[in-house]
């Protein structure tokens, strides 16, 4: 069986403050994953490393990490497709807790600030919560979100953002992406809640179109185009804002 | 933590700058290049004739209506769009303040269009 | 935010030398340099005209400078390359529906290439004297 070699950064911050990097070489065929390999050095090399991962099937979004500093899901890149030596860090522009495992929360802070949920109070049994029927929603009004509903939170669009990088103020990808979907819903009626946060400087404005957050996305959710989208939205609600006055 | 529901947030500007950068980046795309094929190369090269540019066509043609159109066209709303994606360059370099970024590169394409108004007003005079 | 414990690296202003995806988008991002040297030429020109002649002449000179031609030579290479990435982006960002479908996006990209070219032939058409 042939082997590669893995640099990985380690960072261990109860033994000092400096990340560094630890080289390993992993037997390898054309099934082995990024997370198979990090499962390897974990079983057979060093159990000190640390690593976030659950389903290796790319539905849980939690294994993402940089490989050759572009963001990848570890179960959903392989071995085989790196010539040369592999370089694994942690997502960037995040805090990094421990070797590669980062502080999602500045993400999870963005995604709980434009409300992405259904929101809409018809038709509910008096301040129950609960709806009298199901809403109901035709192929063709699914067809308007349903590109931008498939995201599964793993953040690597936020690692491919240079300007999230640059200002972590910056909502970021992901959750613009579900503001514009949940906007773009037929059974929603929280578009007047959500367009504030779009509207702000650090919402849809700090985007320029760097268009990396669709190259990195497993599930070719499209942020970019989401986001571009949201500008759109914006606009017009400044205008409507202006004849409103 | 963010407040998801405040009614004081501020809304940026972004929206008038980005509709002038979007509306010269398709002038920037579609009308430019034609213009620098031929005003700037073939016939300053010498491959095409240069009486197509000779003085009085060139004055009959810019200082009439659709000669303020390709002003218009092809260098004022082009200057906003350059300006935009300076600022945002000098942002991504981390190069100077935002506030005097925005006041430096608009100022310049709106002071540089406005000579270029001006240049046409007194040429129709 | 960040815990006590926790590392973050700052981004350098270098980021974009880091990834060739970067590189390209900072490539896009300057097409504008060599545009604002080909307006500057043109208002140049304008206010040549103003002078007279001999005033125009003496722009047309300068137009045939060489290292004049090549900056312009760099300008007409910038705008095809940001139309190319423009196009692309166009229909990203707003899709257009016809008869209850999305008109395909390399359909989209298409018809502005081809707006380009007829933007192009009027162009000739009227430098040629056809006005």
């Amino acid at each position: 069986m042939t082997t590669k070699q893995l640099s990985i950064q380690r960072y261990l911050p109860e033994q000092g403050s400096a990340p560094y990097w630890q080289d390993f070489d992993i037997p390898f065929d054309d099934s082995t994953s990024i997370l198979d390999a990090l499962n390897y050095v974990k079983e057979e090399l060093d159990g000190s490393l640390s690593y976030r991962w659950s389903c290796r099937m790319a539905i849980c979004g939690s294994c993402g990490v940089m490989v050759n500093n572009t963001p990848k899901l570890g179960c959903k890149s392989f071995l085989r497709e790196y010539e040369g030596p592999v370089k694994i860090a942690p997502l960037a522009h995040f805090p990094v807790e421990k070797d590669l495992i980062i502080d999602m929360e500045p993400f999870l802070d963005h995604l709980a600030a434009v409300q992405p949920y259904l929101i809409n109070d018809s038709g509910l049994i008096n301040g129950s919560g609960e709806s009298e029927e199901t809403f109901k929603q035709t192929p063709e009004q699914m067809e308007k979100y349903k590109q931008f509903a498939g995201c599964i939170n793993c953040g690597l669009c936020y690692s491919a953002c240079p300007q999230f990088g640059l200002n972590p103020e910056f909502l970021g990808p992901a959750a613009l992406t579900l503001a514009h979907r949940y906007n773009l819903d037929s059974r929603d009626q929280g578009k007047k809640q959500r367009m504030p946060q779009m509207n702000r400087e650090e919402g849809v404005w700090s985007c320029t179109f760097v268009g990396f957050c669709s190259e990195v996305c497993p599930k070719n959710v499209d942020p970019a185009a989401a986001v571009n989208q949201g500008k759109v939205e914006s606009a017009k609600d400044m205008l409507i804002g202006i004849f409103k006055g | 933590m963010r407040k998801s529901t405040s009614d004081n947030i501020k809304r940026s500007d972004e929206p008038i700058w980005w509709g002038l950068f979007s509306a010269g980046g398709v002038c920037f795309a579609v009308f430019v290049p034609a213009a620098i094929l031929f005003i700037a190369l073939l016939i300053p090269a010498g491959i095409m004739a240069p009486e197509a540019l000779s003085f009085e066509r060139a004055e009959s043609m810019i200082f009439s209506l659709p000669g303020l159109i390709f002003i218009g066209v092809v260098v004022c709303l082009p200057l906003f769009h350059a300006a935009h994606r300076i600022r945002h360059g000098l942002h991504d370099l981390k190069l100077g303040k935002e506030q005097l970024n925005k006041i430096v590169t608009y100022g310049s394409a709106a002071l540089l269009s406005a000579l270029a108004l001006v240049g046409f007003v007194i040429g129709i005079m | 935010m960040a815990k006590q414990t926790s590392y973050f690296p700052e981004l350098k202003r270098d980021w974009w030398l880091k990834h060739p995806y970067f590189k390209k988008y900072m490539a896009r991002e300057a097409t504008v340099l060599p545009l604002v040297f080909f307006l500057v030429c043109l208002l140049a020109g304008l206010f040549s005209l103003l002078q007279g002649a001999q005033g125009w002449q003496g722009w047309l000179q300068f137009m045939q400078n060489p290292l004049v031609i090549a900056l312009n030579l760099l300008a007409f290479m910038a705008s095809l390359f940001h139309a190319w990435t423009f196009f692309q982006l166009f229909p990203r960002v707003m899709p257009l529906r016809a008869g209850g479908r999305t008109v395909p996006p390399h359909l989209m990209v298409l018809g502005q290439w081809l707006g380009v070219l007829v933007v192009m032939v009027l162009a000739a058409w009227i430098l040629m004297g056809g006005l």
